[in-house]
């Protein structure tokens, strides 16, 4: 059991090297476009959809992660209330859950979006690569979020200690 | 305006049953959505925010700016902060903690966040102040208090966050927190000075340091200095001349500022490969977190603008004749009241699609209304029963109960009432800079 944990971590790894490369090349990107333009009126022309493209890139490569390890911004005023009540846990399960099933549905209908882009043949403006593309990243990775977050539901509903350690 | 008013409660309760903020906003907003149109139209109309949003060129800001912060905190900008300003201001009664509301600005000009702010400054000066006999309340009130201008001074990451809700302009409100951020600075001061004059054992004077020390503590920071000026002053347009022509937009500035921070970490030494990894995988963390956010906020306040509750609380404005100060006044106190129980992007991703259409329709100014709720949101994380800086500094300090930081916080937490009727009786001081860009 200990080594699923294990290879869960490392899987989170290689989203968040995605997206940590993907932030660097956009500070470089940004940076080289303004010294290019005020210096030599040359501006990057590309910047901008690349830039847009590297959001898309960094957002959905980190979130499964983020709901995986629940990082997820949270109000926790009751917390008290519910440990002492002993339902923090069934609670926390099912709350998880409901989010992460009730997520399929945009995902597989940005599947269909992006297959709608696809079969237009919508390209980006100055670099012309297929919008699908993206499109298709971002509902992969909303459905991944989603499985992520059932499962994590799951297992806090079902198999608790098998969260401790694969929890960061 | 029903529905909206039920959808309003079901947020509410969901968050509370400890529901991400992100998704109990979308939920309600897509089930509300369902209830208002159909399933298919909710789904997709769901869908193209997630897409649209994550591509928003304008949002590339959000990372840019928390990278700035980050790779300015790991060059060991705050100590050296702390330095320059107990150089300066030591050797005045409490001088230690005006050092340390003085160094909390300045940290919160490279910082977009309050709660980091308060945690990063209380592991600097705690043990400094305690060395020097200060009282456990005003040391620890001193950093909760002035880790709340993290949100104020540019850049800020709240209000990021409230032009991108509101469509108002991002450059504008950085713009427009300097002065009420300089207040506030000024303020804390005050507040300092009438903490010693009651209990003067509380803060001893510290020593005074020679000319030669102080411009040896300002060679410390004067390439972090120079990169605020640099990002604000692109910013706000004051750098086109001859023969450099910079002027930025939001993102650009955060462009330069992340790769600036980048560059003055590396040259100082204090960057490797491994912790560049962390700082990035950290701000891509946040990123996630902070759009997650964002699109639920979109989706619910979809969903309340298609169920007519702005214009349905206008029409009961406009029907009782309320003059528009009485409904501020009312606003306002909504505020302070969530924020004795909410987290402060919390409160501001719930209220701000309501409240904004109301006060733009009453006349009020998007930019000045930004900087007000942003300053009743500082207030908030000081308030008790849940002020949040309060809470991160008994946790990073530990040995200190939250009862003394909460009375030690007391006179700040007046000083901040003061300085918001200042800025609510006195809009031209929030206006004044903006308007001249």
């Amino acid at each position: 059991m200990k080594s699923i944990a294990r290879v869960l971590n490392r899987l989170t790894e290689l989203p968040m090297l995605l997206a940590a490369a993907t932030l660097f090349v956009l500070m470089v990107l940004t940076f080289a476009d303004v010294i290019m333009r005020s210096t030599f009126s040359a501006p990057i022309e590309a910047a901008t959809e690349l830039t847009r493209i590297a959001m898309a890139v960094i957002v959905f490569s980190a979130l499964p992660v983020v709901s995986g390890r629940a990082d997820h911004i949270v109000v926790d005023l009751l917390d008290p209330l519910f440990r002492r009540a002993g339902v923090e846990r069934i609670l926390d399960g099912l709350i998880t859950l409901a989010c992460g099933v009730l997520l399929v549905w945009p995902a597989m209908r940005s599947f269909d979006l992006a297959a709608r882009a696809r079969s237009y043949g919508d390209l980006t403006e100055y670099l012309s690569i297929p919008v699908f593309y993206i499109t298709w990243f971002i509902a992969f990775m909303t459905l991944v979020t989603a499985i992520t977050m059932a499962l994590r539901g799951l297992v806090i509903l079902f198999k608790p200690d098998l969260l401790r350690g694969a929890n960061d | 305006m029903i529905e909206s008013l039920i959808g309003f409660a079901a947020v509410l309760l969901l968050v509370l049953l400890r529901m991400p903020i992100a998704f109990a906003m979308g939920i309600v907003g897509m089930v509300g959505m369902t209830y208002e149109t159909n399933f298919v139209a909710a789904i997709s109309l769901v869908s193209r925010l997630i897409i649209d949003t994550s591509q928003d060129y304008g949002l590339s800001v959000v990372p840019l700016f928390i990278l700035m912060g980050l790779f300015v905190n790991k060059g060991g900008i705050s100590r050296e902060l702390y330095q320059v300003s107990n150089a300066f201001l030591g050797h005045f009664r409490g001088g230690l903690a005006m050092a340390t509301i003085a160094a909390c600005g300045g940290f919160a000009a490279i910082c977009g966040s309050s709660l980091a702010t308060a945690a990063t400054m209380s592991k600097v000066v705690m043990p400094e102040m305690r060395k020097l006999g200060y009282s456990d309340e005003l040391s620890s009130a001193s950093i909760a208090a002035g880790g709340t201008l993290g949100i104020l001074i540019p850049p800020s990451v709240i209000l990021v966050i409230y032009g991108l809700l509101t469509e108002t302009s991002i450059g504008k409100l950085f713009i427009a927190g300097i002065v009420p951020g300089i207040l506030g600075i000024l303020f804390y001061l005050v507040a300092v000075q009438i903490s010693v004059y009651r209990n003067p054992a509380a803060g001893p004077a510290g020593r005074r340091f020679s000319l030669s020390e102080k411009l040896q503590a300002l060679s410390g920071v004067w390439s972090v200095l120079l990169l605020f000026f640099l990002v604000i002053g692109g910013l706000y347009g004051a750098l086109d001349f001859w023969p450099i022509h910079l002027t930025f937009s939001p993102t650009e500035a955060a462009g330069m500022g992340a790769m600036g921070a980048f560059l003055i970490a590396l040259f100082r030494g204090t960057l490797s490969v491994s912790e560049t990894l962390t700082v990035l995988k950290e701000t891509a963390t946040t990123t996630a977190q902070l759009f997650s956010v964002l699109i639920g906020a979109w989706i619910f306040s979809n969903f309340v603008n298609y169920a007519g509750l702005p214009e349905g609380l206008r029409d009961m404005i406009v029907s009782a004749d309320l003059s528009p100060w009485l409904v501020m006044t009312v606003i306002l106190l909504i505020y302070v009241a969530l924020g004795c129980v909410f987290e402060s992007l919390s409160m501001l991703l719930l209220t701000v699609p309501i409240f904004f259409p109301i006060v733009i329709g009453l006349g009020y100014d998007p930019v000045w209304f930004g900087i007000i709720v942003v300053v009743v949101t500082e207030i908030s994380l000081i308030t008790p029963p849940v002020g949040l800086n309060v809470f991160i500094l008994k946790s990073v300090v530990g040995d200190i109960s939250v009862g003394t930081i909460f009375k030690g916080v007391t006179p700040f937490w007046m000083m901040d009432i003061v300085r918001l009727l200042i800025l609510v009786l006195f809009p031209w001081l929030v206006l004044f800079l903006p308007s001249q860009m």
